[in-house]
């Protein structure tokens, strides 16, 4: 094979190469921006695909204090993933420094029942607490929201905030105790502070869980106390959907978890392998 | 790696300050200490109890009990086996479970496969392969509830920017009415996890393809292997373990499909997109029939427990390499 031969092979392979990465960057990447583009879309045209249109923010208005107001279930949105995420941390690194520091009896078992957990399907989770809930007054509330929650996330994050602890020298925190530190402040102003980049991590990922999350609040708070992904629900009439709002709502649903998800990109693999992919 | 961070602690840990190993303050400390962990792990254990333990075991108590809440409140009496009985009679629950077993193989074999794919081209060197790689993960972040109607808007069979792409390729496809037949509106459904799992999993791959060392690659080039050669028996053999794993955690994950199902399907046309999650959620919500929903979704219980236990094997030979 000749020089030329080979350069031309080479040109082509790139020129092959390129086609499929762009290929696959509109595959990822052209639902998000359809979205976007009917999200400020005339209601009207929400089905046109001319890419030229006069943009309006009339679809926002219309579930911002409009005629379909989400701002309810937005408001519900945050509150229950803040509340889940704080809630969820401070257990979640206790347990996961408990896990890394500690040898004990029923370790094993313990750190992989954690693991289990994230097999249990929804339906055996939400049925029980749908008449539980019902008995208690609390159908329908955001605490109970927040309850069931923590089943999808303290397993997951003590998980993953194990294997951070475990990437912390523990020189340091031998040091302290030797200076008289108790197990109290050691956990409060040793560990806390070096784990703090794993707790953000898990912080976005709990609140991420609770945002996405969408069968609890199917069964346990349909109405009051429900959150975005079932608000869109709202949407769908009779005479059909929304789909300029469906837009704008979904806009708002995506965009925060978009961000958040670039920043904790790196551990998304790890976490949801329970940590066999490095 | 467990091990030896717990040892190097277990070791740290045994003669704290210098005190004089057996002295009555000594073992008092002991104990203290051996206690510790518990105490730490009180709070999640506690919340991990109340929130899968106590429902896993009252779902089970009323798979075994006549309760319909259009009758009555309180759960009735026992019946023994009877709903299970029913389930494994019923037609519909046979299709959920078909329907459920078929979306589970397509979307496993598809979102792996195109996230193999994915993984392979993204790991040659050229120009946007570092942003394509930094973009995976969107898809996975969006709610699937969302993508769900996402994907029922540019698939609508008259005006969908996805019908107009496909009938522009395909034009005898034009007068396909994705939602309207069984199989197009399984393979709809299919297409919305695939969107959010194959770059997830191309991502994943892609820390696998990083630890193969290059110099293998190179030897078996200059060797003369092609390039499908050099992927079957040199970047396959070493991917594998980490195939088994994202396959396992796919299949897990369609096992459970409930949101898109609501959200573009509602089930149909006819119960063509019943899967087993949402057959539970109507038996309980529509029927009212917690006793039979809580049976069905121990079905479900035990189909993943299954599974669940194939990936931990899978995973504990891994960790243990």
């Amino acid at each position: 094979m000749t020089t030329r031969d080979l350069t031309a092979r080479r040109a082509l392979g790139g020129g092959l190469h390129l086609v499929a990465v762009l290929a696959i960057l509109f595959f990822v990447l052209f639902p998000i921006v359809w979205l976007a583009i009917t999200a400020f879309r005339p209601a009207a045209e929400a089905f046109s695909t001319s890419p030229v249109f006069a943009p309006t923010l009339e679809n926002f208005r219309a579930i911002i204090g409009g005629e379909n107001d989400l701002t309810a279930a937005a408001v519900n949105s945050v509150v229950v993933g803040v509340a889940t995420t704080l809630i969820s941390l401070p257990m979640a690194l206790l347990a996961a420094y408990a896990f890394s520091r500690h040898r004990f009896p029923g370790h094993r078992s313990m750190l992989l029942a954690m693991v289990a957990t994230q097999f249990i399907p929804g339906v055996a989770i939400a049925l029980p607490f749908l008449t539980l809930f019902h008995d208690l007054g609390l159908l329908d509330t955001r605490t109970s929201l927040v309850i069931v929650n923590l089943s999808l996330v303290v397993p997951y994050i003590t998980w993953l905030l194990k294997g951070f602890v475990d990437g912390l020298p523990i020189e340091i925190e031998e040091a302290a105790r030797l200076d008289g530190c108790g197990q109290v402040r050691l956990l409060w102003r040793v560990v806390t502070p070096l784990a703090a980049p794993g707790l953000f991590v898990c912080a976005v990922f709990s609140f991420l869980l609770s945002w996405n999350e969408f069968l609890f609040p199917t069964f346990l708070a349909k109405e009051n106390a429900t959150t975005l992904p079932v608000g869109l629900m709202t949407l769908v009439r009779p005479e059909g959907v929304a789909w300029g709002q469906m837009a704008a709502a979904g806009l708002l649903v995506m965009v925060p978890m978009l961000v958040m998800s670039l920043f904790v990109r790196k551990h998304f693999a790890q976490g949801m392998t329970m940590g066999a992919i490095k | 790696m467990v091990t030896a961070t717990a040892e190097r602690s277990a070791a740290s840990g045994a003669a704290p300050a210098g005190r004089p190993p057996g002295s009555g303050a000594g073992r008092g400390r002991r104990m203290r200490r051996a206690a510790q962990p518990y105490l730490h792990l009180a709070p999640a254990l506690a919340a991990v109890l109340l929130t899968t333990v106590y429902p896993l075991v009252s779902a089970l108590v009323t798979g075994f009990r006549h309760w319909r809440l259009n009758e009555s409140t309180a759960p009735g009496g026992f019946v023994g086996l009877e709903q299970y009985q029913r389930a494994f009679q019923d037609d519909t629950f046979f299709n959920s479970v078909m329907v459920t077993l078929w979306f589970t193989f397509v979307s496993v074999v598809l979102s792996v496969g195109i996230g193999l794919a994915m993984a392979l081209i993204l790991n040659r060197r050229g120009p946007l392969t570092g942003l394509t790689k930094a973009l995976l993960i969107l898809p996975f972040a969006v709610a699937p509830a969302l993508k769900g109607f996402s994907w029922r808007f540019m698939m609508n069979p008259d005006h969908g920017v996805y019908d107009k792409m496909i009938d522009a390729v395909f034009p005898f496809a034009a007068d396909v009415n994705w939602l309207g037949e069984p199989f197009w509106a399984q393979m709809v459904l299919v297409l919305t996890e695939v969107w959010g799992w194959a770059p997830l999993i191309a991502l994943m791959l892609l820390g696998g393809l990083a630890s193969v060392p290059p110099e293998v690659n190179e030897a078996a080039r200059v060797d003369g292997c092609s390039a499908w050669q050099r992927f079957r028996h040199v970047t396959f053999p070493l991917l594998r373990p980490l195939l088994l794993i994202v396959i396992f955690l796919k299949a897990v994950f369609s096992l459970k499909l409930f949101d898109q199902v609501v959200t573009i399907t509602g089930g149909g046309p006819g119960r063509a997109t019943e899967t087993l999650n949402f057959y539970a959620y109507t038996q309980g919500f529509t029927f009212l029939d917690i006793g039979y929903a809580s049976a069905v979704s121990w079905i479900l219980v035990v189909a993943l427990g299954v599974v669940a236990t194939g990936y931990l094997i899978v995973m504990n030979r891994q960790e243990a390499k």
